[in-house]
Order: C-alpha cells, then sequence, then structure tokens
C-alpha cells in the first residue's frame, strides 16, 4: 500500500515552502515601498533621505512590485495607503511637519504613477471622489493642497477645484461626480460665511451629499451651525471620516 | 509733545538684509524647534535664500492716529465716529495706550507668483518653502517696522504694546476695511479684496498701542482662543522661541 498521508504532507510542505519563497519577497517589497512613501523616497536618483542614498524609492519599488505579480490593490492598500496613514499620523502629533508630508506625498504620486493602467482598467478602484476647493473669495491654497494630497494617499480620487470657488461650481462638479463628497477650505473669517452659502447650496439640491469643512479659522461648532457634516483640524481627521463614514461610488 | 510731531504716514522699504532671515528662522517657523529639520529641506530653503532678494518689493509703514480721534472701548477703539472692534482680548491689552498706530508691511507679490509657478511645475516643496520665507518676510518686516515706531515715540518717553491684527484674538478680518480707511489708497503698494484679503497675500497690517504706561509683553499664544492655529506653541516652545 502506498503510504498515502505522508505524500499529501510532502506536497503541503512542498506548497508552504514555495509559498513561502513566494510572499516573503512579495511583502518585503512592500514593506520597503511603505518605507519609501513614509521616508519620502521617490527614485533611486532622490539624495533624500541620506541613509536610503543609492537605494530603489517609491518608482522603482513600484515596478518592480507589479513585475512581480503583487496584486496593485496589494501595493495600494497594503503598502502606499499604510504608508501615508503613518505619515497623516505622525503630522497630527506634530512629530513630523509640512514638508515632511510633501515628500512623502511625491513618493507616494511616484508609485500610483504605476498604478494609473489599474485605475484605467478598473481592476482598482477608488475608495471614493471628493470635490474639494476654497470657498469663494479665498485664494489661501496650500492647506487645502496638503489635504488633497493626504486624502489621495489614502486611496481616494481628489477633484481639486483650486481657491476662489463659487458655490455654482461646486454644484457642478457635484452634479459631475454623482455620490461625490465635498471638502470646503477656508483661512478668513471673512471667507468662512461663504462656506454657509456654498453647503446651502449643494445641500438644496443633493441633500444626501456629505460635506467636510477645514481651515484655520473655523471650528466643530461653526460646522454644526452651517449644516456641514464634518469638522476637521487636520488631514488625518478628513480621512479618517471619509473612510469611516463616506460611502464610497 | 507727541501730537506737535505726529505725520500723516512713514513709510519705508528695508532691505533684506536689514530682516536678518536666515535658515534657522524659517526651519523653527514651518515647526522644527525639536527636531531638526531634513536635510533636503536645509538645502532647499539654502537654494532659495540668495535669490529672494531678487524677488523682493518689501514696503511698510505707519500711521499714528491723533491722540483726540482716538477713545479705548472694552471692545475696541473709536476712532471719530468708526468703531474697531478689536474684542476684550485686545482691547485689555491696549487699555493704557493713549493713541494706537496702524501698520502694515509687505513682501510684495513677486515671491507668491515665484512659489504659485513652482507648485504648478510640481515642485510642491520649493514652492511651499519659498512661501514660507514669504510669511518670514512679511512677519520680519512687521517687526522691524516696531522699532522704527518704537524710535519715533521714544523720545517721547512713550513706549508700545505688542502688534496685533485683525483675524486674531476674536478680531474679526472685517475690520481690515475699517482700518484701511485710515491710510491712503494703495498704502505700501497694498490693497483689499471684498473679502477683506491683503493683496499681495504676503502682507500683515495691525495695531499698536502707544502711550508713557503701555507694556510690551512676551508673545503669547494663551490669550488667543484659535487653539487649532498651526502657528500655535506651547509654554516650552514659547520658551525657545523667546530666548
Amino acid at each position: 500500500m502506498w503510504p498515502v498521508i505522508p505524500i499529501i504532507d510532502a506536497a503541503n510542505e512542498h506548497f508552504r515552502t514555495h509559498q513561502h519563497l513566494r510572499e516573503k519577497p512579495m511583502n518585503e517589497i512592500l514593506e520597503s515601498l511603505q518605507r519609501c512613501v513614509e521616508r519620502g523616497k521617490v527614485n533611486i536618483k532622490s539624495p533624500y533621505p541620506p541613509d536610503m542614498k543609492g537605494q530603489d524609492g517609491a518608482d522603482e519599488l513600484a515596478k518592480k512590485a507589479i513585475e512581480m505579480g503583487v496584486a496593485p490593490q496589494d501595493i495600494l492598500s497594503k503598502a502606499l495607503i499604510v504608508g501615508m496613514q503613518n505619515v497623516g499620523v505622525r503630522f497630527r502629533n506634530k512629530e513630523i511637519f509640512v514638508p515632511d508630508v510633501l515628500m512623502a506625498a511625491k513618493a507616494m504620486a511616484a508609485a500610483m504613477e504605476h498604478l494609473k493602467p489599474f485605475f484605467k482598467s478598473d481592476e482598482l478602484k477608488h475608495k471614493g471622489t471628493i470635490v474639494i476647493g476654497t470657498v469663494l473669495g479665498d485664494l489661501h491654497d496650500i492647506g487645502k493642497k496638503l489635504v488633497s494630497m493626504v486624502i489621495q494617499g489614502s486611496g481616494w480620487e481628489v477633484i481639486d477645484l483650486g481657491t476662489d470657488v463659487s458655490p455654482d461650481k461646486f454644484l457642478k462638479a457635484v452634479d459631475e461626480h454623482p455620490g461625490c463628497v465635498v471638502g470646503l477650505s477656508a483661512l478668513l473669517t471673512t471667507t468662512m460665511v461663504n462656506m454657509e452659502t456654498t453647503v446651502q447650496h449643494i445641500k438644496s439640491k443633493h441633500p444626501g451629499i456629505k460635506v467636510i469643512i477645514g481651515g484655520a479659522p473655523v471650528t466643530g461648532e461653526f460646522a454644526a451651525k452651517i449644516g456641514a457634516d464634518h469638522y476637521s483640524p487636520d488631514p488625518q481627521g478628513a480621512v479618517e471620516y471619509l473612510n469611516t463614514r463616506c460611502t464610497p461610488n | 509733545m507727541l501730537e506737535s510731531s505726529i505725520p500723516e504716514t512713514v513709510s519705508f522699504s528695508p532691505s533684506f538684509h536689514e530682516l536678518a532671515i536666515d535658515r534657522t528662522i524659517v526651519e523653527r517657523d514651518l515647526g522644527y524647534r525639536k527636531v531638526p529639520a531634513p536635510e533636503i529641506v536645509r538645502q532647499v530653503i539654502d537654494e532659495i535664500l540668495p535669490e529672494v532678494p531678487l524677488r523682493l518689493t518689501i514696503q511698510c509703514g505707519f500711521r499714528i492716529l491723533p491722540l483726540e480721534l482716538v477713545s479705548l472701548t472694552n471692545e475696541g477703539i473709536l476712532c471719530g465716529d468708526v468703531q474697531i472692534s478689536t474684542g476684550p482680548i485686545i482691547a485689555n491689552q491696549l487699555k493704557k495706550s493713549k493713541t494706537v498706530a496702524l501698520f502694515v508691511s509687505t513682501a510684495g507679490p513677486l515671491l507668491e507668483q515665484w512659489s504659485q509657478q513652482l507648485m504648478a511645475e510640481g515642485d510642491m516643496l520649493k514652492g511651499f518653502l519659498v512661501d514660507a520665507v514669504g510669511s518670514e518676510v512679511a512677519d520680519r518686516t512687521s517687526e522691524w517696522l516696531e522699532k522704527r515706531i518704537a524710535e519715533h515715540v521714544a523720545p517721547h518717553g512713550w513706549a508700545m504694546t505688542n502688534r496685533y491684527s485683525p483675524g486674531y484674538c476674536d478680531w474679526p478680518v472685517t475690520d481690515q476695511q475699517k482700518l484701511f480707511s485710515f491710510l491712503p489708497p494703495r498704502f505700501c503698494g497694498i490693497s483689499l479684496t471684498p473679502s477683506s484679503l491683503m493683496i499681495p497675500i504676503k502682507s500683515l497690517s495691525g495695531i499698536i498701542g502707544l502711550g508713557p504706561d503701555v507694556l510690551r509683553g512676551a508673545y503669547q499664544c494663551s490669550i488667543c482662543d484659535l487653539k487649532d492655529c498651526f502657528r500655535r506653541m506651547d509654554e516650552s516652545e514659547l520658551a525657545t522661541e523667546q530666548r
């Protein structure tokens, strides 16, 4: 009689060994990619950070991961999003500052270039879409851009309408992106009032659309007063709200 | 008497060199007070700073309001028939003032344009750092101007309070319109949008209390209720800042 059990055991062992061999470099490359995002290592040529000089950056590692057969979804969710989330949390805790976030976002963007074809072919899907802009009368751009980058890094599609955006322009963008979330930014107490007009304008036509607001003079009480759904003092708070409270498209 | 020597307005164009801005100052303003800035941030700031003087049109100026025009209230300052509503926090800091100096300062529009151009080209880091240098220039120009105002009033035995700006400590930004109504049109090249945003953006405006009994205190965040302000410093950071 053939020793069936030992043969199956041997086959299982063989499979486990090979799976291990396949998974180890996959996990390693995802961890390295995550580290590149967190440290802002864009590509092999970038001299920053000095301790990673000459090493592959997010650009090369994302390309290699795809070539190795790592699922694009895993590249996005297990490396890039995790890396950017850690950056957002450290920024909130004042362990790192705006320049660090910008460098992380640049590394993230370099990796995302390799994932674009998968988004086009629908193999990869964004968690949802957020239409974002600085409200009418306000020309401040940088805070809004920073929030956009962190949100984008968390797997959301961002439609950035720029600054001095009228309520009509927001409404038009909402019409064009059904089911989106809207993000409003203002840096002046004078332009905060235009947040209220914009919220009312959007909700009068799309009562189900969620609107989140932020900016130096904005508070949670103000958000509640004008009928906005959420206020966040930092980009990561916006990401957490989007991921937990907003239904993806 | 100060009154007899009050000029309508005084303006200056200090050089970038006079503002004494260096990399460490910019780094600190970016938040790197307890941890060092990354090497690349230092490199890019070093790359930016030599180019900054070529892209600056620094202007600043002040007007000391005539004593008979000014009366202080618990809510702010009554200037003739115009109520400037600074709110009680600032009014309390100004309460011993005999009059106020209205001031403006600007880095001009070119740094802002450079920053926007860099960002549009995809260099977010350098664009952001140029923007940060622009903010520092506007801020330091106001500091430089404070010293000129102090020199102006000191011979009369007068001192000055800290400077206060609309938008902080409950003083509505809309009061920019009132403040600018006491200054010549486009004073120092600055204009206001209907939403009270100053153009060029890298500009500051505000008031300083003047009088024989006023005191200038240490910079403090505790009097302001903007809890999420990105420039807010805790006590240890303020102590470092003031050393």
